[in-house]
């Protein structure tokens, strides 16, 4: 009996293995996302996350459309409560005879103006998409620890709702809710550790917060 | 509350503006074709041979030719092409075009998934000879089916038959055009009083009155031309007697069926021509004990307008030599002469058919004419004629139907399910 408790319990050699791996995934999760403020807003850039790639890039590629959701939460040091969520609305379709990418960023809330930049690479298509993706800073404490985290996935009809209010065709529309079994694929969630003065400063930005 | 989104959605499509955000970029594009294509075929529905899609769905498909890629509408057309072929799903892909600009839709139909599929063939109240009905029991492995079935004829033959039946199926026997089917039959018979008495009557014109049938029936299909397909076999039936001492006689014959089948619709009318032609040649090569050739040519015209459409069906036959009872002509059924019993005509059929029908319907009401003759050679035909009137929903049959003839008038009422 005695012999089965020791081998249940765990050694003190795997707590520390398990301590220092912690801290390890977190710097692996950091690496993968940066952030940038330029005095009102955050920034994000997330290079090592490809989303146009797997099924959705094979939907892409057949003609179809594709919509993501990206969300960027902002947590309290102890990640106990979301202090700040911000979700951005993406749709993106491939041009098949000039083989590049068109985006069409549609705000975080209904109603916002959507935006639409057309003949990117699948690097850049990416890139735009996250550098439209910004959290404002106002009323956040510069000198306390966040944790910032980013998801993103397909989206789906119910992500999609209201949007004729903004002038979308009823066309795209019906392209786009038509697709209701249409599998949800999920990247991320990335997180790092953030303090608004810790962060680098975007070039030609003034600060407002301090 | 589940839905409140949508109609949020449909209210505001009403104000609306005509900004237009081109979230799909291949809009941009000219649809130059679009296919269709399932397990082991392809069509491309600009070519006028293609008789796989109904005229309707064809149209509206044809109409996307020549126009900017709509998205929007394709999945309602992938909807349409799932219901007409009753497939699990149907996807649709956008490729590039022939030329630059231009597009190429192409629509994949799934097959329906795999399963026991069960099936009532035949279900018919006569008010004349009963009950029919046959069923069978289905389940298909990739392109393989295999069916076992149930039935109870009192209706198309002079005979009732009771028994079981079993069939493999293979469509696609290395290529599309090409087809296998085995089947086997086994069936009891009951004899109706008066073709007891006619054989008596007339012996050696035909077979005994047999206990037992069974048959043997390896086919092959061969598509010869988009709407022409072959059907070439072998039929060994075996006739088990009882009278005088219990016996048995074989009548295996070859058979050979030419098919064709078009399909022309223009804007308003859509039009069917099948025609056929089986010839079924029982000799002694075969060490069959009847020998006799058969002809069977058929027509049958149908072109359909809105709700009304007009049928035309004229067969003709011809048996020369002795053969089975089974392989007869009979009429006076539920497939020629209606309202006839088929009994007065003929109790053991003849060796001539000539028979037309021409029928009218709009939307589930139907009206018909049947004429026709069944006879043996050497002996006048007398012809004879029927009318009706009915109604018919899918496979569900309700129809009167009155002989034409001088003196009193017996309706027959039929019933039930005909394919």
């Amino acid at each position: 009996m005695k012999t089965r408790s020791r081998e249940t319990k765990i050694s003190r050699r795997s707590w520390l293995l398990a301590g220092l791996t912690v801290p390890l995934f977190s710097a692996r999760a950091a690496d993968s996302m940066k952030v940038m403020y330029d005095g009102d807003n955050l920034h994000v850039a997330a290079p090592t996350l490809h989303f146009l790639t797997g099924k959705p890039l094979e939907r892409l590629k057949y003609g179809d459309v594709v919509a993501y959701v990206a969300q960027l939460e902002l947590l309290n040091e102890s990640r106990t409560a979301v202090v700040r969520p911000q979700k951005g609305r993406f749709v993106v379709s491939y041009a098949l005879w000039e083989e590049t990418f068109s985006v069409t960023h549609l705000g975080s809330t209904p109603g916002g103006t959507p935006r639409t930049a057309e003949g990117l690479t699948t690097v850049a298509a990416e890139t735009w998409c996250f550098n439209n993706l910004t959290m404002s800073t106002l009323g956040l404490a510069p000198n306390l620890y966040y944790w910032l985290r980013l998801e993103l996935r397909t989206g789906t009809a119910r992500d999609f709702a209201e949007e004729t209010k903004i002038g979308i065709s009823i066309h795209d529309l019906i392209d786009l809710l038509g697709r209701k079994n249409t599998e949800v694929t999920h990247w991320g969630p990335l997180e790092t550790r953030v303090r608004l003065a810790d962060l680098p400063r975007m070039a030609g930005r003034g600060s407002r917060n301090g | 509350m589940k839905y409140s989104w949508l109609c949020l959605l449909v209210g505001s499509l009403l104000f609306a503006g005509t900004q237009d955000s081109d979230l799909n970029v291949n809009r941009r594009y000219t649809v130059d074709t679009v296919i269709v294509a399932g397990k082991g075929w392809k069509t491309n529905v600009a070519d006028q041979q293609s008789d796989r899609l109904s005229s309707g769905l064809r149209k509206d498909l044809l109409a996307l030719i020549g126009q900017k890629l709509n998205p929007g509408i394709l999945d309602g057309l992938a909807t349409r092409l799932k219901k007409e072929f009753s497939a699990s799903e149907v996807s649709h892909h956008v490729l590039r075009g022939d030329t630059p600009e231009h597009v190429r839709v192409e629509f994949e139909v799934r097959p329906p998934h795999y399963g026991v599929d069960a099936t009532v063939t035949k279900f018919l109240y006569d008010s004349k000879q009963g009950w029919s009905g046959a069923g069978s029991v289905g389940f298909s492995v990739q392109q393989n089916t295999f069916a076992f079935g149930l039935a109870s004829d009192g209706d198309t033959l002079n005979e009732r038959f009771a028994g079981i039946s079993a069939r493999y199926e293979n469509k696609h026997l290395g290529s599309d055009r090409v087809g296998l089917r085995f089947q086997f039959e086994s069936y009891h018979e009951q004899w109706n009083q008066s073709t007891l008495d006619a054989l008596a009557a007339r012996p050696n014109q035909t077979s005994d009155a047999y206990r037992t049938r069974q048959n043997f029936e390896p086919t092959a299909t061969i598509s010869l031309a988009k709407p022409l397909t072959l059907e070439i076999g072998v039929g060994f039936q075996r006739l088990q007697n009882q009278f005088p001492a219990a016996h048995t006689e074989a009548a295996n014959a070859l058979i050979s069926t030419l098919r064709y089948h078009r399909r022309l619709a223009d804007s308003e009318y859509q039009q069917d021509v099948d025609a056929g032609y089986t010839l079924r040649a029982a000799t002694r090569l075969l060490d069959s004990d009847f020998v006799y050739t058969s002809h069977v040519v058929g027509l049958h015209y149908r072109v359909a307008h809105g709700k009304h459409q007009l049928m035309e069906h004229v067969e003709a036959g011809s048996v020369n030599g002795r053969a089975p009872l089974a392989d007869r002509f009979v009429a006076g059924n539920s497939y020629y002469l209606r309202g006839w019993n088929k009994y007065d005509i003929d109790p053991i059929g003849g060796n001539r058919l000539v028979h037309n029908t021409v029928e009218y319907r709009y939307g589930p009401f139907q009206a018909f004419y049947d004429a026709g003759a069944v006879w043996d050679s050497g002996q006048p035909a007398t012809p004879r004629h029927s009318v009706g009137v009915g109604f018919k929903e899918s496979i569900f049959s309700l129809a009167v139907a009155f002989p034409v003839k001088s003196g009193h008038v017996e309706p027959v009422v039929m019933i039930g399910m005909i394919y």
